[in-house]
């Protein structure tokens, strides 16, 4: 079981239309969920050490500014909006998918992300500055792939033609950024009204 | 000298004040905010960009040492003055604008004499406003002679050889005014001269004083949205607006190759060096495009230069009269160092409007003040004045001694790693120069390097590797053999009790 387990991310991302119809109807979802978390999870630490461990001639981010809790949440809160955007969007839409399977999906579509980009990390130590295309071609290739995969992904878990596939990854997108801006409204607000209060104790205090 | 360090620390502090709410975007949309910028050490004044873009802390390469007005000089004070020019024998030309007049004053700042008139036909002859003035490696002076429309050519003496007016040409319109206001002078003494008023560049005229072309005009630039807006709007409103025209030079020097360096008003892209056909070839290798300050507030504006000086080594200097700081470049357009600033502290100026090398000193025009600050090495500038020399001329184990001195007085000047990392490559040490290089953040070098380091470690432990790894292939091999080998008699003796 714990092989199948394992064997199944390579199974789907060579066999993607097979592949997420058995994750929606025919296995256990328990099991596929922890393997969802696993791969995200995988994810998240392969940003962290590309940021950390990539070769100088293709690392540019600034070593000052690492944060490897903050890299985890780069990677966690998108997904997490991604979901939860697509879900929202689906459900007016007629989508068949419920949000877990919507994760499932989404987080299996990574796995070529992962499975490219972590041996690359080491990779790029030993490369030259003509030899960084190879780098960036394989790059471009796990994201394309990963891409090709969620549309795959979102079209069988809730049965949509291909192009209603695309509008809502579109819509998704744009779902996003309003439910940005909504949580910048809110938290600027709490922020506001935390320092209302906190001025107004003080000054109670402060009086008495 | 805290005036120098605030603009980052005003940076700073608006972006603690939303600390909360810039995070919070970071956090939402990926960016990682600010960076902790490195904070000046209260014995350095002055600063220079890191690879990041954040402001670091570097020691003074210029201090102001003397302060020259002209009372002091027993002139009269100047009025206005336009433009400074130091000549080949270090002799200082000052143009009065204000009073009409050119100040000489050798190289030690004793008055030489005041050019007020010369004779023009028999009749005695004055300027009127002029705004600059050139002086040959003979000592000729030419003068924007910007009031009267023309250019005064006198020789050593003062008496006068050529008046250069009303240009003919069928480039020109024919009620163009000429208003020369900047100019240089090249080798075969033909005249660059930069007039008000003209978008085509500059205006060349050959060394008979005829016009012959316009050089290096700087490109139309535009925003999308005031092309939507022109697209948009009928013939009578296009007629009312402004027209898309280059912007106009604010000045420009002549290295002594004959490669013109040019400023223009612009926010970026600032900076030209114009070859003989006006194309630009400045090169831009650093880590910013050299324009000045990278970080600036919204309510300070970028940059505004008015003015350039180009010395040898391809090394040139730029002011900026928003804040009133020169920053000078190395040929690469790695900035060295920055110094001055607005104020009213010995070594600050009010409106500074041009600025020379007199060998390493340099010497600010303050047009406002009518005052001359000059400003010598320490010995961090001498040394990286000299550095930078050395590379230039490519003596690189000088170079790599000087530049190990200058970073011993500041480690925060990375491009000066990767001039050590050059004479360390050429030495053969790989390794130690690709440190080097990655401090610098030179990823071009740094391969070079790389790629002699792993032939040079392919080589050494190919031999040892490939034999161990055959050696492995072999003992598989023979295990295998060895595992069939006995499976197959199990398999045999299973055969014979079957059978």
């Amino acid at each position: 079981m714990s092989r199948e387990l394992f064997k199944y991310p390579f199974y789907l991302i060579s066999h993607p239309f097979n592949g997420f119809w058995e994750l929606k109807y025919e296995l256990n979802r328990k099991a596929s969920l922890v393997s969802a978390f696993v791969i995200l999870f995988l994810l998240a630490i392969t940003t962290v050490l590309q940021n950390q461990y990539s070769g100088f001639l293709v690392n540019f981010v600034n070593p000052n500014s690492l944060n490897s809790f903050m890299e985890i949440v780069y990677v966690l809160l998108p997904v997490l909006f991604w979901c939860i955007a697509n879900w929202s969007l689906t459900t007016l839409m007629d989508g068949e998918g419920k949000f877990v399977e919507i994760f499932i999906s989404t987080c299996f579509a990574f796995f070529p992300v992962v499975l490219i980009q972590f041996p690359w990390i080491w990779l790029s130590n030993l490369i030259s500055l003509q030899e960084t295309s190879f780098y960036y071609f394989f790059i471009n290739l796990s994201t394309i792939w990963c891409v090709f995969l969620l549309f795959i992904g979102n079209m069988t878990v809730h049965q949509y033609t291909p192009s209603k596939t695309i509008l809502t990854m579109v819509l998704s997108v744009v779902a996003i950024g309003f439910m940005a801006f909504l949580c910048l409204l809110f938290f600027s607000l709490v922020q506001q009204i935390i320092a209302f209060i906190s001025t107004i104790y003080q000054e109670f205090v402060l009086r008495s | 000298m805290a005036r120098m360090a605030r603009l980052p620390i005003m940076a700073r502090i608006s972006i603690h004040t939303r600390k909360p709410l810039i995070l919070l975007i970071a956090c939402l949309l990926g960016v990682t905010a600010g960076g902790s910028s490195s904070d000046a050490a209260e014995t350095s004044s002055s600063y220079n960009y890191s690879f990041w873009g954040e402001t670091v802390a570097a020691p003074d390469a210029y201090e102001a040492s003397g302060l020259y007005d002209g009372v002091s000089l027993g002139t009269g004070s100047f009025k206005a003055p336009n433009d400074l020019h130091v000549a080949k024998d270090g002799a200082i030309y000052v143009l009065d604008s204000g009073n009409n007049r050119v100040v000489i004053l050798d190289s030690e700042f004793r008055l030489v004499r005041i050019v007020e008139a010369f004779e023009h036909d028999g009749a005695p002859d004055a300027f009127n406003n002029p705004q600059g003035l050139f002086v040959t490696d003979d000592n000729h002076l030419y003068i924007a002679d910007t009031g009267n429309q023309r250019i005064v050519h006198l020789d050593a003496a003062d008496k006068l050889i050529r008046i250069i007016d009303h240009p003919q040409s069928e480039l020109l319109a024919d009620n163009f005014q000429f208003q020369p206001a900047r100019l240089v002078v090249d080798k075969a003494n033909r005249i660059y001269a930069m007039a008000t008023g003209v978008f085509d560049g500059f205006m060349e005229f050959s060394s008979d004083g005829t016009f012959t072309s316009f050089i290096g005009a700087n490109r139309v630039t535009f925003s999308p949205s005031e092309y939507l807006w022109k697209m948009l709007s009928t013939r009578a409103q296009k007629s009312q607006m402004v027209m898309f025209t280059p912007t106009e030079f604010t000045n420009l020097d002549i290295d002594s190759d004959g490669f013109l360096y040019a400023t223009n008003g612009q926010r970026s892209d600032n900076v030209r060096k114009l070859n003989a056909q006006g194309n630009d070839i400045l090169r831009k290798k650093g880590y910013f495009p050299p324009e000045g300050d990278v970080r600036f507030t919204t309510t300070d504006g970028p940059t505004r230069l008015v003015d350039v000086d180009v010395t040898d080594s391809d090394m040139y200097s730029i002011l900026d009269s928003s804040r009133g700081r020169i920053f000078t470049y190395n040929g690469d357009g790695y900035l060295m160092y920055v110094f001055g600033g607005l104020g009213n502290q010995f070594g600050e100026f009010d409106t500074p409007t041009a600025i020379d090398r007199q060998g390493d000193d340099f010497l600010v025009l303050d047009k406002a003040l009518g005052e001359i600050t000059l400003f010598r090495t320490t010995e961090y500038g001498r040394t990286l004045n000299e550095a930078e020399r050395s590379y230039f001329s490519g003596d690189e184990e000088q170079a790599y001694a000087l530049y190990e001195k200058t970073i011993d007085m500041n480690a925060n000047l990375e491009y000066a790693y990767s001039g050590i990392g050059k004479a360390l490559l050429r030495q053969g040490e790989y390794a130690e120069a690709m440190k080097y290089f990655k401090r610098s953040e030179d990823r071009n070098h740094y391969s070079k390097a790389f790629l002699l380091y792993r032939k040079q470690q392919m080589r050494e432990y190919f031999p040892a590797v490939m034999t161990t790894l055959i050696a492995l292939a072999a003992i598989v091999v023979a295990w295998r053999k060895y595992r069939n080998l006995k499976g197959r008699r199990k398999v045999s003796s299973i055969e014979q009790r079957v059978v």
